[in-house]
Order: structure tokens, then sequence, then C-alpha cells
């Protein structure tokens, strides 16, 4: 048989029995669609939330006061054996290191005018301009000052800076944090929040004012910057070695980004299969469909079968024929599927166009792959059984 | 035609296609399965929280020190501020109407250790009434002082796997322990209760709140917990406590009152959003069966025309046929869907006794909503077959 008319067989036996088929491949494409769907959903809030967790610089690595991090709240809780300021400017002259950020936070009333705004305050260091990617729209960032002896300077966010000045003009102007008086240096470019917090209504000052604003001893992190090119390993060994030196016992937690991401791509990971195992459900009965249509089918045709057999077509060709047949209309509902895909896709950009795209090359090729593997296996025991009938029993069956 | 001839009719047409029906109830069993399976473990999971949550006491306000004035309602969750709220705020606010107890906690990590063995702990600075709050129980030995707010007393409380480990078999109580050099004779144990709400209660230590502030220097509370009478108004109260704390504070309203209903009506809606969310997606699977449901009904009716003909002929009128082909897919989906709800329950229940922990149930509205959908389903989706069904003129088939 030859290959054009092999396929002009298939499309005749497929129209032949158009309604049911066109059911089949409807009942398979939102099976597909549905594990498509899941799957790039899961994609989504994977990259969502992994962006979200990047977006403060990858070169980084934290160290926190404790080594009981239960909660992860280990760095707000009290300790005797704090990271101090110290601990924090003997980091900067380690080799390697590009930048120290002294991280103090807490809420305070930042005022201006008569007007006032209750709101977190971060006590940080210069470095933090670089380490956590912030951007400055006006004026300028907290400048290089000695960590212990820093000047009374603040950086305003977006939303406090037009809660505070609205449209009169911050720099250079006094803030009194705390009652503290504080000159306006820089105003920030909005940045959105993060774990529920708004970066955009905080204002930035030198974390040694804020210690003595909280009147806290330590220092809740440290995020340590790192040159480009040495690994996140090295670092934190040398962070750790160094440390150890000067409390003399390992009580504080080292985490670097490369371990955070990890940790977070793993229960990510197990989110986005959740949603393919729920979407592949949808996938299974419909593959299922497949398969009892076809075996139906079969046997309504053996007598076709059997005198194809009498004709003399080799057993090999006919499962050909029949498993072309299956793999046929699963790819015709796989791209159905990816195609109600596509529309939602569309949907979402009309509606939502900041969300991440569900339709991808990927998922489309998945899809597909997916469609041929599936027609092949429900296709496939259907088609022998048909193809083994002996052509006299076949042909008797009429 | 009678309801037990009709049900006896279709069991024969069932067993005589064994292998469809069994592909059919294979189908939509999976999808009430999994519809209920997804949604059981949501709810357990809300279950499981709320369970952790109610044994806070209903009427329990948390205070954070500490107040943001800023969009999106996020709390002050350091509880750093620039002007600390003490033992005394605590004191004040205990003498409001309404109030019950209050348990002030300073919270911090410390080393505690015992001959050689030590180790890093979480260390609670509280009062008795923290302990009842959070519902814990003294498995021996005391509880704290009376008089933990007013004096500093070196005992402690140790979690029960400190204690085991600490101590292996020795008998803590009475033992001196070392906290950040300070030493603290060992007053009591606490019952084994594992993890309530993250915290691990086994790996800590309560000690006085008034020793608290001498072993962490630090007069500032982290929170405070505040039960209240069952009688009590509760945002009367919360409104007191407000203007209290503004009064002494130099007239800065500087806390942050959250209630443990807000929480956890908050947590609810997370969570049951989550769970509606989850088991449409189990449903869709119920959809691709409808659909295989209504093809082969097609196929069965186009194989059964000269049966539906001679019914027609002896008087079976187009109602009648429409009945007999929904009735079929009826039978069959609340027979697959009770198989599926078995199934599920079954599972549910498996695990439920593998993890005794865990309050894993099947809610009953889960069992109910997937046995509607697949009904719903097959009456949708078996209509239009039947309808065709009905359409066969009798004439022709039986001419043929």
């Amino acid at each position: 048989m030859r290959i054009p008319d092999a396929f002009q067989w298939i499309k005749t036996s497929v129209l032949a029995g158009r309604s049911r088929n066109f059911l089949t491949m409807l009942g398979f494409a939102v099976g597909v669609s549905a594990v498509t769907l899941l799957a790039a959903m899961g994609e989504s809030i994977k990259q969502f939330v992994l962006n979200e967790f990047t977006q403060f610089g990858s070169h980084i690595v934290a160290v926190s006061p404790g080594t009981d991090q239960t909660m992860g709240v280990g760095s707000i809780l009290r300790t005797n054996r704090g990271i101090s300021l110290d601990d924090a400017v003997s980091l900067q002259n380690l080799p390697d290191i590009e930048g120290v950020v002294p991280v103090v936070a807490g809420t305070a009333q930042v005022r201006h005018a008569g007007l006032t705004r209750a709101t977190d305050v971060m006590g940080v260091g210069e470095a933090a301009l670089e380490a956590w990617q912030l951007e400055v729209s006006q004026g300028r960032f907290l400048p290089a000052d000695d960590i212990l002896h820093s000047r009374a300077y603040a950086v305003l966010g977006s939303k406090l800076h037009r809660a505070l000045y609205g449209e009169t003009p911050a720099l250079g102007s006094f803030v009194h944090i705390a009652g503290s008086r504080f000159l306006v240096v820089g105003v920030l470019s909005p940045k959105g929040q993060f774990l529920g917090m708004d970066l955009d209504e905080m204002a930035y000052i030198p974390a040694a004012r804020a210690m003595s604003m909280f009147n806290r001893e330590s220092l809740m992190e440290v995020d340590v910057m790192y040159r480009p090119g040495v690994t996140s390993q090295a670092v934190a060994a040398r962070i750790r070695a160094h440390l150890i030196h000067r409390h003399g016992d390992e009580d504080f937690t080292i985490v670097t980004q490369d371990q955070m991401l990890e940790t977070l791509d793993s229960i990510l990971d197990v989110v986005r299969l959740a949603g393919i195992a729920i979407g592949a459900i949808s996938l299974l009965v419909g593959s299922v469909g497949i398969y009892s249509i076809l075996t139906i089918t079969l046997a309504q045709r053996r007598s076709e079968v059997g005198l194809l057999r009498a004709l003399g077509m080799k057993r090999n060709a006919l499962v050909t024929l029949f498993l072309g047949e299956a793999v046929f209309l699963a790819i015709l509902g796989g791209a159905l599927g990816l195609f109600v895909v596509l529309l939602v896709q569309t949907l979402i950009w009309v509606v939502m166009p900041a969300l991440p795209y569900l339709f991808t090359v990927t998922s489309a090729a998945t899809g597909l792959i997916v469609s041929i593997l599936v027609g092949l296996v429900a296709g496939g025991y259907p088609a022998f059984k048909a193809a083994s009938l002996p052509p006299v029993t076949a042909l008797r069956a009429e | 035609m009678k309801t037990t001839d009709l049900l006896s009719f279709n069991l024969q047409l069932f067993g005589r296609h064994r292998w469809r029906t069994s592909v059919l109830i294979f189908c939509i069993s999976l999808g009430v399965l999994s519809v209920v399976l997804l949604v059981s473990l949501g709810e357990s999971a809300r279950r499981y929280v709320e369970q952790e949550f109610s044994m806070l006491g209903s009427n329990l306000l948390i205070v954070l020190p500490g107040k943001k004035q800023t969009s999106g309602g996020s709390v002050p969750f350091y509880g750093t501020t620039t002007r600390d709220l003490t033992l005394a705020d605590a004191a004040y606010i205990e003498s409001l109407p309404g109030v019950k107890r209050v348990a002030p906690i300073i919270a911090g990590t410390a080393q505690v250790s015992f001959m050689n063995r030590s180790r890093d702990v979480m260390v609670i600075g509280s009062t008795n009434d923290f302990i009842l709050a959070r519902n814990m129980e003294v498995a021996s030995g005391t509880g704290l002082p009376e008089d933990a707010a007013k004096i500093h007393r070196q005992v402690a409380i140790l979690g029960a796997s400190l204690a085991g480990e600490l101590f292996a078999h020795q008998q803590p109580l009475g033992q001196m322990v070392s906290l950040d050099g300070y030493r603290f004779r060992v007053a009591g144990v606490l019952q084994d209760q594992g993890e309530s709400l993250g915290l691990d209660l086994g790996n800590m230590l309560i000690i006085p709140v008034k020793a608290g502030e001498a072993v962490f220097n630090t007069q500032a509370l982290f929170r405070l917990l505040i039960d209240l009478n069952d009688m009590a108004d509760e945002q009367q109260t919360i409104d007191a406590i407000y203007a209290l704390v503004k009064e002494r504070h130099q007239g800065e309203e500087d806390i942050t009152i959250i209630t443990q209903q807000s929480v956890m009506s908050a947590f609810n809606n997370i969570m049951y959003t989550l769970t509606a969310v989850v088991g449409l997606l189990a449903a869709i699977s119920l959809l691709v069966a409808g659909i295989l449901i209504m093809n082969l009904s097609l196929v069965s009716v186009q194989q059964r025309r000269q049966e539906i003909g001679l019914l027609k002929a002896i008087g079976a009128n187009r109602k009648l046929i429409v009945w007999l082909f929904v009735a079929e897919s009826l039978m069959l989906v609340t027979a697959a869907s009770l198989i599926g709800l078995a199934v599920a329950q079954s599972l549910v229940f498996l695990l439920a006794k593998q993890f005794p922990a865990y309050p894993i149930a099947a809610p009953l509205w889960a069992h109910s909503a997937a046995l509607v959908v697949a009904i719903l389903t097959a009456l949708i989706f078996s209509f239009l077959p039947a309808r065709q069904a009905a359409s066969v003129s009798p004439v022709e088939v039986l001419r043929g």
C-alpha cells in the first residue's frame, strides 16, 4: 500500500464515523488541554516565585543569628549571641566580598510637616542599593559612610514619599523618624511587594541609627554580596570560618541563595507535579475513551478486515493502518486541546496581561508528543487484535 | 413500563455489554474518586490548622508591638519598635474589664546546657497564663511561680524532647541547667505535644518573664496573648486596649491587635478557595467521562436500532425510549459513583489510620458534590443520544 493511499484510507474511515470520532477527539482534547494548562500554570507559578526571590540580586549570602531556625523567625528573636555591627564591619575585609548589608528592621512613625505615617523602617547600609537591586528615582542612596558611625540620612520608598510629600520636593528636607531628625537624600523607584511587605512604604536609614532607635544590640541579618565568579559555597565557608573565629562557636546560620532556591525549587516542583497529576486523570479518561471507541469500531469492521486480509494484505500493514487511524485521532484531539489552551491564553492576555505565558513551545510540544503516545498505546491492542483474526472468521462475522 | 422492569431491562443490557459497562464504570469512578480524594485532602489540611488554632481558645487576642498604616494590612511581625511594650503595660491591660488573662512573652534563643551537653533552643519568658493560653500541660513538677511577672526567679520548665536530650535517663526535676551562663533550676517538664502552629513545643524552655528580661537584657515584650472573658464584647475590649496603650505611650498608638478569629477566617477563606479549585480541576475528568458516555451511547443507539424499532412498534412512545436510555446512563453513573465514593472513603480511611495525628476525613459535602456532578453529567450527556434513539422510525428499521 502506498503512503498516499494509506492516508486516503484513514481519512475515509475517520470521516465515516464522523460524530463518534469527533466526540472521541473532543474528550481527548479536554484531557490534553487540562494537562498542558496545569503544567504551564505550575511552571508559571514557579517562575514567578523564583523571580520574586531573585529580584534582590543573586550574589548574596545571608547570615542570621541563632542556629535554631524554627518558624523561620530566628532573626527577630532576642539573643545574647547575636551578630554585631562589628561583625558586619569585619566581614567587609574578607577577600571576594564586594559589600556587606547589616539589616535591622522595625516599625516607627515617620513625620514630615505635620503628616505622619507609621511604617517599616529598615536599618541598612550603602551596599543595599546594589545587593538588593534597588533603584533610585531622585537623589541618591545612603552614602558609603563608616558602618559604625553613619550620618542621619534617610531614603524614602516611593509610596512613603508620596504620602508625606505629595508633589513638593523631598530632597534636602528633614523627616522625623521616631522623633530623630533625618536628612532625606533620596527617593526610590517603585519595587512592589515581597512576601506581603510593601517595599515602597519603607524608609531606609543607616543600620547603626536604627539599632539605637530600636534599642537593639545585634543585627537581624547580614547580607553579604560577593564577587561574581566565586562559588557561594566558598564564600559561605569563608564567612563561617571567620565568624567562628570571632564568636568562638557556630551560633549563626548561613543561607546561600543557591540553597534557598533549591529548597524553593523542590517545593514548587511538587506543586507542579501535583497539577500535572490532576490533569493526567482527565487525560487518562480521554485515553480510555479513544481505546474503547477504537475497540468498538474495529469490532464493527471485522468483515472489512477479513476482506482486506483475504485480498492479500499483510498483517503488519493492517496493524499500521489501524494504528495510523488511532494516532491521527489522537493528534487531532491533541491539536484541538492545544487550540483551547491558546484561546485561554488569548483571553488571559486581554484580561490580565501581566500574567506569564501558559502556552509555550514546550507545552505545545509536550501536548502533541503525549497525544501521539496515547494514540499508539490506546490504538495498539485493538489494532493488533483486529488484524490477527483469521480472514475466514472475520469474513463470516457478517 | 414498571420501574422494576426498567431496572431488569437495563441490567440485562449491562450484562450483555460487560466490556463497555466496565470501561464507563472505570472512568466515572476514577473521576468521582479523584474529586472526593482531592477535596478531602484540602479539607483535612484546613481542619488540621483549624484544630491547631482552636487549641488557643476562641477568645484570644494577640498584641504585637508596632503599627503600620500602610496599605495591604500587613502586620508588624518583627515586633521591633521605638517604644517598647512592657510588663507595666501588660499589668494595666490585665486590669481592664473583659480581660481574663494576659500572657506577656519575651522570646529569644539561647544555649541551655547541663553537664557537658548543650542545645540551642527557643526560650520563652512568660507566666503560667502562657501555658494555659496555649493549652499546654506540665507532665511532671510544677508550673512557673505565680509571681513570674514580678520577681526574677531562675526556674525553668523544659520541653519534653529537650528534657530527654539533656538528661537522658536522669531525673531532670531539681537539677540546675545553665542558660547563657545563668543558672536555672528545672521546676517542670512539659507534656510531649509535638509541633503546634510551626512552634516546636518539645524543644523549648519556659522561664519567668522577669527572668527573661534579665537573660536577654530587654524590657521589650515580643507579644502579648490576651484571653477575654466569655461575656466580654471583643471590639469594645480591643478599643479599650488601644486607648489604654495610647495613653501610656504619650499619645502614640503603637501596637497592633489581631484576633484569633480574623486570622482563622482569613486562613479558612484561602483554604476553601484552594480546595474548590483543586476539586474543580479534578472534575474536568468527569467532563471527559461525560463525553465518553455520550459517545458510547451514540454507538449503542446505532447498534440497537432494530430493538428500538421493535419497542416502538409494540407501543413504546418517544418519552419511554428517551427515559430508557437516560435511565441506563443514570444507573451506570450511580453505580460507578458509589464505587468511586467507596474507594475514596476507604483510601481516606487508610490514610487516617496511617497518620492518626492528622484529622483526615472526607467531608460529606465532597461526597454529595461529586455525586451530583456525576449524575448531572450523565443526564446532560445521555440526553442527546436518547433523543436520537427516540426518533428512530420503526417502519424503516424493521423493514431492513
